[in-house]
């Protein structure tokens, strides 16, 4: 067996989490034409009130949170070659940059809040605070999961490479959902 | 063997960000007069970008691409039940609107 066909065996991260994946992307999509069934069906409504959002804001958002991916998939790859300092030090930059897109997200909620959209203000604002709200316990939760990872690259006796890429596939799946919500919530028209 | 992986990601990384910027273009083109206009365009664009960063994501962020043939499969599937169920609620939606 050659080097790359060995290497086609191994399974990224735990299973079990994988099944995760699958399931939750599902019950977001279900969510998703949902949503999109009643913009079609309520379009003009839908784009005013989508017009109170700011697009560059969602790219920004988008970009801070795909750079956190690239970063926690780079301590994926420090740790696979052992260099488990720089290991950590991506865990970190990806926590950091996980907090800047939350700290954008609340600022973002608190200025349509300010400006009178809340979550029954329309149906478009009731499905933007349900998918970016839910979104973000994803978000916290991940947090939880960096922890892990970070107090596992912390501890020689306690560095497990499936752990660790376990942890990472789970930040990977926050911005998975993060790529479609963005889409639907600030392009579609 | 490290430094092409740390480079491939990079790539990766520069695509999908860039993929997000091309929605700056695909927002204009929707643009009606500086008005907010719906666009069946726009917005099948916009789902479809998403998805493709879904598929790049998955193979390269979370390394799908050096996984067993079954999670490729099954993720490659998930990423098309997605793209059929997205796109297909929102163009039967707007038939029957």
């Amino acid at each position: 067996m050659s080097a790359p066909d060995a290497e086609a065996e191994r399974f990224p991260g735990d299973p079990d989490l994988w099944l995760f994946v699958v399931v939750e992307s599902l019950v977001f999509t279900s969510y998703f034409c949902v949503y999109l069934f009643s913009r079609t069906q309520h379009e003009q409504a839908f784009l005013e009130a989508q017009s109170a959002l700011t697009m560059t804001l969602g790219v920004v958002d988008t970009i801070v949170l795909l750079t956190s991916s690239w970063a926690i998939a780079r301590c994926v790859q420090h740790t696979r070659a052992g260099r488990y300092d720089a290991a950590r030090r991506s865990a970190v930059a990806t926590a950091g940059l996980g907090a800047l897109f939350f700290a954008l997200k609340v600022t973002e909620w608190v200025h349509l809040i300010g400006d009178g959209h809340t979550f029954t203000s329309s149906d478009f604002m009731q499905h933007f605070f349900f998918l970016t709200s839910i979104h973000a316990i994803h978000l916290i939760i991940g947090f939880v999961v960096l922890g892990v990872l970070v107090h596992q690259l912390s501890d020689p006796g306690r560095r497990s490479l499936p752990t660790i890429e376990t942890c990472s596939t789970y930040w990977h799946t926050v911005d998975l959902f993060w790529v479609v919500i963005f889409a639907l919530l600030y392009v579609v028209r | 063997m490290e430094r092409p992986a740390a480079k491939r990601l990079l790539t990766s990384w520069i695509v999908v960000v860039a993929v997000t910027l091309l929605y700056l273009v695909v927002d204009g083109s929707a643009d009606d007069g500086g008005a907010p206009g719906a666009s069946a365009t726009a917005s099948v664009a916009a789902i479809v970008l998403a998805l493709a960063k879904l598929r790049i994501i998955l193979r390269e962020f979370m390394d799908v691409r050096h996984a067993p043939r079954v999670l490729r499969a099954v993720t490659d599937g998930l990423v098309l039940v997605m793209g059929a169920c997205l796109l297909g609620t929102y163009l039967v939606g707007r038939a029957i609107a």
